[in-house]
C-alpha cells in the first residue's frame, strides 16, 4: 500500500466525529449519582474482610479461628480448605493458566506481607474486620525475597520452582555479531535505568457484591475493565457456564489495567459466596489497596547502544528485569518491552534478554502502558547520548526516527510498519513550540543562577490490537431504531472514565443521520453486550467505533430500503439528516424516522416482501490486528538547585490518533497519562524493607500527584487516519508512556552543567541535589554517577539438572535416537510438554514433535551430540523455530529460538 | 479500615472532660478536629477503650487577647486562625503557618490544639508555638498548669501531657507591633509535612534585635529551638548580621533523622540553605523598614 498523507483528516464532513460534544455520563457522575459497587446493596447481604499475613514469607504452623468466629455477628470464617470445595483456577487475563499455583487464601505458606489468610464473613464490615483481628496465626517466618538482587541469588520464593525467574525470553549470551557490532561503533553508550514500583491508585478501589441466584446462577457486581470478560473468566475459573454468570459493572472508577481480571480477594468472596449462599460483599479499603492489591512496573533496565560516527543506530542490546512479585498478575517477562523498544526507529541490530523474577512481595498487574519502560530506556539514553556525541537530542531523533515516507517497512523485531508518524509528530511539534527561543532563556537564566531545561521524546503506542490473542477479539455494536424513532446502541465497550457512552453516541449519531442527543449507549451488564475485554489496550476508540460505524451502515440501509419502498423511491435517492428521512428531489416526501419505524414495527404488511421486522441491527468489527499511534512530547521544567525541587512550566502533546472522534476525550486520555507519569518521575514510590514490610501504606507517604503538580497541557493533534474503520488509532496509554521520559529528559538537560542524572525514578529533591552537588545527599550511595551497575547475570538454570544425571551415562550412548519427553518454557504461559522422536542416519536427522496440539514432522542435523532443526508454525504467528539442542547421555537440552520472540529453553530426558 | 469498637463520651465541661480522662486510666482518646485520629483509629493504629470528644466544651474555643498574650482555644478551627483579623495583626506568622497545615478541607475540621498536642515532629504549628515562646495551658482532676511550648515536646508524638491531662488553651506572647517574622517550607506537595521548615520572629529596637524566637521543624525528633543562632541575634544591628554564620549555628541545634522521604543530609543542606536565604531577605526587608 502506499503510505498516507501526514495528517488527513479522517471521515469526511462530519458533524459530531470530531467535535468537543458535552459528555452523555457527566451530569450523573457529577452530581452524586453514579453506580459504582459500594452504592449496590442486596437483601440479605452480608460483608466480607480478610486476615491476612504480617510477615512477608513463611510456613503456617496453626491457624486458630475460635475466637473470630464466637465474635457476635460474625456467620462464619473460612480458610484454604473450606474455599477449595469449590473448583477454582485463577487465570491469566490471556485466558492462561498461571505459572505457579495460587490459592485464594493461604495454603500453609505465605508469600508477602497482606497475603490474605482467613475469609470472615459478617453483619457488617466493623464486625468482620473485629473477627480478623481475632484470627491467630503462628509461623515458622523465614527470610523473604524483597529485591530483583534478592531474587538472583536468594531461595526459590514457590515450593515448585527451582528459582525465581518467573518468566524469561531471549538470549542469556550476547549474540557474537551484535557484542562485535556494539564494541566497534564509533560512539558507544550503556544506560542503566531504574523503575520503582507504582501503586495503580484507582478511585474506586477493587470491590464485588456477589449474589448466588439459584442453584448454578450467579450475579457478581464487580469493578472491572470488562463485564463480559468477568462473566468469561469466571465461567472457565469456577467451571460454570457463562450464560449462568451476569457481570454489572455500571461506573467504574477508573482501573488502569489492575481490574483487568480479579484476583484473590474478588474471587475468594465469589467462591464464599457460593458456599454460603448469602449476597456478600467486599469492598477493598485503601489500606488493602496499597497493600494487597497488584502493583505495577518495578523494572531496571541495562541498554547499550552503538552509533555511527554521525550518530545513525548501528545496534542496540537490551536487559530487563522486573519483580514481579509473589503472584504476578501478568508482567511475565514482559516482552513488549523489547518489541516496542526500537519499533519507531531504523536500527540494523538488536538482541536482548528479558526477565521477570518472582518475589515476597505483592504481584504485579497491568499498568496503563505496562511496557512503558522501553520508551523511558530508550528516550533517556538517546539524549545522553547525544550529549556525549555532542548532537543536538533533536537532530539525533531526526536522524534515526523511521518516516512515513520510508515506510512499509519492518522494524528490527519484525513488526510490520505502514503508517507511523513520530517523525512527523516531532516535525508539527516544533513547528508550534520554539526551540531557539527556548535555548536562548535557557542560557539567559543560566547567567542568573536558574536551570531550565527542554524534554522531547518521541514514540509509538501500539493500541486496538485484535485477532491476535484469544481474549483480544473485535468488538460488538447492536443498534436498534426504537419504534419512538430513537436510538439504542448495545456496546461491548465498557467505560472507567473513557466517555464511551459519549464518543460511541457521537459514531453513531454521525453514521446514522440523527440527533446525538437521540442516541443512548448502554454498556456496563454482561447480559447486554457481546464479548470484548473491554477497556485494555487502548482499543475501545478503534474498534467500538469501527463496529458502531459498520453496525450504523447497516441499519441506515434498512432504514433506506424500507423508506424506498413505502415513498415509491429508489433506495439510492433517499438520505437520512437529523431524524428525518429525505427522498432527493421531492421534499414534500419527507418522514420522520418515527414514522418509518412505526411501520418497521407495527404494520408488517407494509413492508416489502422478505423485509425482517424491525429497526435492527448488529455488526462485530475485527481490525487490522494493531493499529499504531505516533506522538512527540516536550516539556520544559525549571529545576531549583538549593533545593532540587523540579518546577514544570510547559507541556505540550503533539499526537496522531487517526480520527478523533472527541477532542475534549482525547486530551482527557492523554493529560490523565500524562499526570500518572508526572507522578512516576517525581513522587510515587511504593517501598518495602528489607523485611519485606511495605512502608508508603497510606497517601502521607506514597504521593500521588495533586492537581497543583500537574501543569496545564498544550495539545497539537494530527490525523493520519488509521486502516480501521474510521481511521482511529487508540489513546489510552500513552501519556503514561510518554511522558516519564519526556519529564525526565527536561529535568537532565536543566542540570547538564551539573552532570548526568541517574535514571532512577523517582527523582526525589534529594537525588537531584545530590546530582548538582556532586555528592551523596540521597542515601543512594550515589554521587553523580549512576551507582547500579547490573548484578552479575549468575543464572543456574538448566545446568544443575543436566549435571545431576549426567555421570552414569556412558559416552556410546550418546545416540539421539528414540523417543525423549521434552518441556519448553515458552515465552508466555505455562511451561509446555512434548514428545521427540529422533532418527539419524550418519549427520542427516529426521523425527517429529508430538504435543496434545498434533505432531509436526522435520528434518535436520545431528553432529557431535548436537542436534538441529527447524520448524514452521503459523501460529500465533508466522515464525519459524530454529531448535539447538545439545545430548548429554539420557538428557537434552538446549533452546528454540522463535523469530522476533526471542528463545525459550529446552530439557528433556529420553525415554526408555 | 473500620476502627475497633470503642465508647464514646461528648463531655460539655473541661471538669468534666478531666474527670473522665480520670477514671479512663490511661484508656481514653481525647478527639478534636480528628484529621490525625479519625485516620489512625480507621488503620486500627489507636485502639482507645473511650473516644472523649471535646466538641462541645464552649471554654475550648475561640481565640481572645487578654493583658500580655492571646489566648487560643485548642478547639479553634485552623481556618479560623485563617481569617482572624487580630491575630494578622499581633501575630502574623502563626496565621502564616497555618496556611501550610494541612488542606482547604483538613483546616475546615482539623484544630490549633489538636495539631499542637500531637507533636508531629514535621507540623507546622509546635515549632510555631515554640518559636513564639508559647505557653501550653494543660488540666487535670489535679489541676492546672502552663508548660513552654519548648519543654512541651519529649520526641515523636510524644509530649509532657499525662494521660489524664487535656489541653485547655495555648497562650501565644504577644510580640511588638514592629515584629518581623520569617517562615519558609520545603514540602514535597503544598499540604505535606514539611521535609525541612523553618519558622521565628525577631523583635527590633533601635535598629538591633531585642528578641528572636526561631524554631525548626521536620529537622529532629521534635520541634527544635534554635537556641544558638537565637542568642548570637539578640543585641546585633541589622546590617552587621552574618545569614550563613547564623543559618550554621542554627543547624548546630538539630537532630535530622532520614525517612523515605528525605535524608538528614538533605535536610542538613537544605534547612542551612532556607534558613540563611530567609533570614537574609527578612533582614532586608527590616532594614528597609
Amino acid at each position: 500500500m502506499n503510505a498516507p498523507e501526514f495528517g488527513a483528516t479522517g471521515i469526511g464532513a462530519a458533524r459530531y466525529i470530531g467535535q468537543r460534544v458535552l459528555r452523555k455520563e457527566d451530569p450523573r457522575l457529577l452530581t452524586g449519582r453514579g453506580q459504582f459497587v459500594d452504592d449496590i446493596a442486596l437483601p440479605g447481604m452480608l460483608h466480607v474482610a480478610f486476615a491476612r499475613s504480617p510477615i512477608a514469607r513463611g510456613r503456617i504452623l496453626s491457624i486458630d479461628t475460635t475466637a473470630a468466629r464466637e465474635l457476635e455477628g460474625v456467620h462464619a470464617v473460612f480458610l484454604h480448605a473450606d474455599l477449595s470445595k469449590q473448583k477454582i483456577e485463577l487465570l491469566s487475563f490471556f485466558l492462561m493458566p498461571i505459572e505457579v499455583p495460587v490459592t485464594l487464601l493461604a495454603d500453609g505458606r505465605v508469600a508477602y506481607v497482606g497475603d490474605p489468610i482467613a475469609l470472615i464473613i459478617a453483619d457488617s464490615r466493623h464486625i468482620a474486620e473485629d473477627a480478623a483481628a481475632l484470627v491467630e496465626v503462628e509461623y515458622a517466618e523465614e527470610d523473604p525475597v524483597v529485591t530483583i538482587a534478592d531474587a538472583r541469588t536468594g531461595a526459590p520464593v514457590h515450593p515448585t520452582t527451582e528459582h525465581n525467574i518467573s518468566q524469561e525470553m531471549g538470549d542469556e549470551e550476547i549474540d557474537e555479531d551484535l557484542d562485535a557490532a556494539l564494541n566497534g561503533a564509533a560512539h558507544q553508550i550503556t544506560h542503566h535505568v531504574t523503575h520503582q514500583r507504582i501503586s495503580q491508585s484507582p478511585m474506586e478501589t477493587r470491590g464485588v457484591v456477589a449474589s448466588r441466584d439459584g442453584p448454578e446462577e450467579l450475579t457478581l457486581y464487580i469493578t472491572c475493565q470488562s463485564p463480559t470478560n468477568i462473566a468469561r473468566w469466571m465461567s472457565m475459573a469456577l467451571g460454570l457456564p457463562q450464560t449462568a454468570i451476569r457481570v454489572i459493572a455500571k461506573d467504574v472508577g477508573g482501573s488502569f489495567g489492575l481490574k483487568n481480571t480479579p484476583w484473590k480477594e474478588e474471587t475468594a468472596t465469589v467462591v464464599a459466596a457460593l458456599l454460603y449462599g448469602r449476597p456478600l460483599k467486599w469492598i477493598e479499603d485503601r489500606y488493602e489497596n496499597l497493600t494487597a492489591a497488584n502493583q505495577a512496573r518495578e523494572a531496571e533496565m541495562t541498554l547499550r547502544i552503538g552509533f555511527d560516527k554521525d550518530g545513525k543506530l548501528l545496534a542496540s542490546h537490551s536487559d530487563y528485569s522486573s519483580n514481579n512479585g509473589a503472584y504476578p498478575q501478568g508482567a511475565d517477562a514482559n516482552v513488549a518491552v523489547q518489541m516496542f523498544l526500537w519499533g519507531a526507529y531504523k536500527i540494523p541490530a538488536f538482541g536482548f534478554l528479558t526477565r521477570g523474577w518472582y518475589s515476597n512481595t505483592i504481584g504485579l498487574a497491568a499498568y496503563r502502558g505496562p511496557w512503558a519502560m522501553e520508551s523511558l530506556a530508550r528516550e533517556t539514553a538517546l539524549d545522553t547520548a547525544a550529549r556525549q556525541m555532542g548532537i543536538d537530542p533533536i537532530e539525533l531523533r531526526r536522524r534515526n526516527l523511521l518516516t512515513l515516507k520510508e515506510q512499509p517497512a519492518a522494524s528490527v523485531m519484525g513488526l510490520p510498519l505502514e503508517d507511523i508518524t513520530p517523525a512527523e509528530c516531532l516535525e508539527k511539534l516544533l513547528a508550534y513550540f520554539d526551540v531557539a527561543a527556548f535555548r536562548r532563556e535557557q542560557a539567559e537564566a543560566r547567567k542568573a543562577g536558574r536551570y531550565l531545561g527542554l524534554g522531547i521524546a518521541a514514540y509509538i503506542e501500539p493500541t486496538g490490537s485484535a485477532g491476535s490473542m484469544p481474549v483480544m477479539t473485535g468488538e460488538l455494536a447492536q443498534l436498534r431504531i426504537e419504534p419512538t424513532g430513537q436510538v439504542t446502541a448495545l456496546m461491548s465497550t465498557h467505560s472507567q472514565g473513557h466517555g464511551t457512552a459519549t464518543t460511541m453516541a457521537q459514531v453513531i449519531a454521525d453514521r446514522l443521520g440523527v440527533a446525538y442527543e437521540d442516541v443512548t449507549v448502554f454498556e456496563g451488564d454482561s447480559s447486554r453486550g457481546g464479548f470484548s475485554p473491554g477497556a485494555a489496550g487502548s482499543r475501545q476508540g478503534v474498534i467500538g467505533g469501527g463496529a458502531a460505524i459498520k453496525a450504523s451502515d447497516l441499519l441506515a440501509s434498512k432504514v433506506k430500503e424500507l423508506a424506498a419502498h413505502l415513498l415509491n423511491a429508489s433506495p439510492e435517492t433517499i438520505t437520512i439528516t437529523d431524524g428525518m428521512i429525505h427522498v432527493s428531489g421531492a421534499p414534500e416526501m419527507s418522514r420522520s424516522l418515527r414514522s418509518i419505524a412505526e411501520i418497521a414495527y407495527g404494520e408488517p404488511a407494509r413492508l416489502p416482501e422478505g423485509f425482517e421486522a424491525g429497526l435492527e441491527a448488529q455488526y462485530r468489527y475485527t481490525p487490522p490486528p494493531m493499529t499504531f499511534t505516533s506522538a512527540a512530547h516536550a516539556c520544559t521544567v525549571e529545576v531549583d538547585v538549593d533545593t532540587g525541587f523540579v518546577k514544570i512550566l510547559r507541556w505540550i502533546s503533539s499526537e496522531d490518533c487517526g480520527t478523533v472522534i472527541n477532542p475534549a476525550v482525547v486530551e482527557g486520555q492523554i493529560a490523565g497519562g500524562l499526570a500518572q507519569a508526572i507522578g512516576t518521575v517525581l513522587l510515587e514510590d511504593f517501598h518495602y524493607d528489607a523485611r519485606g514490610n511495605p512502608t508508603t501504606v497510606t497517601y502521607k507517604d506514597y504521593l500521588l500527584p495533586q492537581i497543583s503538580d500537574i501543569p496545564t497541557f498544550e495539545f497539537v493533534h494530527a490525523n493520519t487516519p488509521s486502516q480501521s474503520v474510521g481511521g482511529m488509532r487508540g489513546v489510552g496509554e500513552g501519556g503514561a508512556i510518554i511522558g516519564p521520559p519526556t519529564l525526565v529528559n527536561a529535568i537532565t538537560d536543566a542540570l547538564a552543567p551539573f552532570g548526568e542524572v541517574p535514571v532512577n525514578l523517582p527523582l526525589t529533591p534529594a537525588k537531584l541535589l545530590s546530582v548538582i552537588e556532586g555528592r551523596d545527599i540521597a542515601g543512594t550511595g550515589a554521587g553523580t554517577a549512576a551507582s547500579h551497575a547490573p548484578a552479575p547475570v549468575e543464572v543456574a538454570v538448566a545446568e544443575a539438572p543436566v549435571a545431576a544425571v549426567a555421570a552414569p551415562v556412558p559416552a556410546a550412548s550418546t545416540s539421539v535416537d528414540g523417543d525423549w519427553q521434552i518441556t519448553m518454557v515458552p515465552p508466555m504461559g505455562p511451561p509446555q510438554e512434548m514428545t521427540a522422536h529422533f532418527a539419524t542416519d550418519g549427520t542427516a536427522l529426521s523425527g517429529y514433535l508430538e504435543s496434545p496440539e498434533g505432531r509436526q514432522e522435520f528434518t535436520g542435523s545431528y553432529d557431535g551430540g548436537k542436534v538441529k532443526f527447524e520448524l514452521k508454525v503459523e501460529k500465533p504467528m508466522k515464525i519459524t523455530l530454529k531448535y539447538d539442542l545439545t545430548v548429554d547421555g539420557d538428557v537434552i537440552s538446549g533452546k528454540v529460538k522463535l523469530g522476533m520472540l526471542g528463545s525459550a529453553k529446552l530439557t528433556g530426558t529420553r525415554i526408555v | 479500615m473500620k476502627p475497633a469498637p470503642f465508647d464514646y463520651v461528648a463531655p460539655t465541661t473541661i471538669a468534666e472532660a478531666c474527670a473522665i480522662l480520670d477514671e479512663a486510666g490511661g484508656g481514653a482518646t481525647v478527639i478534636a478536629g480528628g484529621q490525625t485520629l479519625m485516620p489512625l483509629l480507621n488503620l486500627r493504629m489507636s485502639q482507645p477503650f473511650i473516644l472523649v470528644d471535646i466538641n462541645k466544651i464552649p471554654e475550648l474555643q475561640g481565640i481572645t487577647k487578654e493583658t500580655g498574650f492571646t489566648r487560643v482555644g485548642p478547639v479553634t478551627r485552623q481556618c479560623d486562625v485563617l481569617t482572624n483579623a487580630d491575630l494578622a495583626r499581633d501575630l502574623p506568622v502563626l496565621v502564616q503557618a497555618v496556611r501550610h497545615v494541612g488542606h482547604h478541607q483538613t483546616r475546615n475540621r482539623g484544630t490549633v490544639g489538636g495539631s499542637i498536642a500531637l507533636g508531629e515532629p514535621a507540623a507546622e504549628l509546635p515549632a510555631t508555638s515554640v518559636a513564639l515562646g508559647a505557653m501550653i495551658e494543660v488540666s487535670s482532676v489535679r489541676g492546672t498548669r502552663q508548660v513552654a511550648a519548648h519543654d512541651f515536646y519529649l520526641g515523636p508524638y510524644m509530649t509532657m501531657l499525662e494521660p489524664d491531662e487535656l489541653v485547655t488553651a495555648i497562650r501565644f506572647p504577644d510580640w511588638p507591633a514592629n515584629h518581623i517574622t520569617l517562615f519558609r517550607e520545603v514540602a514535597q506537595r503544598p499540604g505535606d509535612f514539611a521535609l525541612v521548615g523553618v519558622v521565628g520572629a525577631l523583635a527590633i529596637e533601635g535598629g538591633a534585635i531585642a528578641r528572636a524566637g526561631i524554631a525548626w521543624f521536620g529537622m529532629g525528633p521534635t520541634p527544635i529551638k534554635a537556641r544558638q543562632a537565637e542568642a548570637a541575634l539578640i543585641g546585633q544591628s541589622l546590617d552587621s548580621i552574618d545569614p550563613a554564620a547564623i543559618a550554621a549555628l542554627a543547624l548546630a541545634d538539630t537532630a535530622p533523622f532520614d525517612d523515605h522521604h528525605a535524608t538528614a543530609e538533605y535536610r542538613r543542606t537544605v534547612g542551612k540553605r532556607i534558613f540563611a536565604s530567609t533570614l537574609g531577605a527578612i533582614l532586608t526587608l527590616g532594614e528597609a523598614a
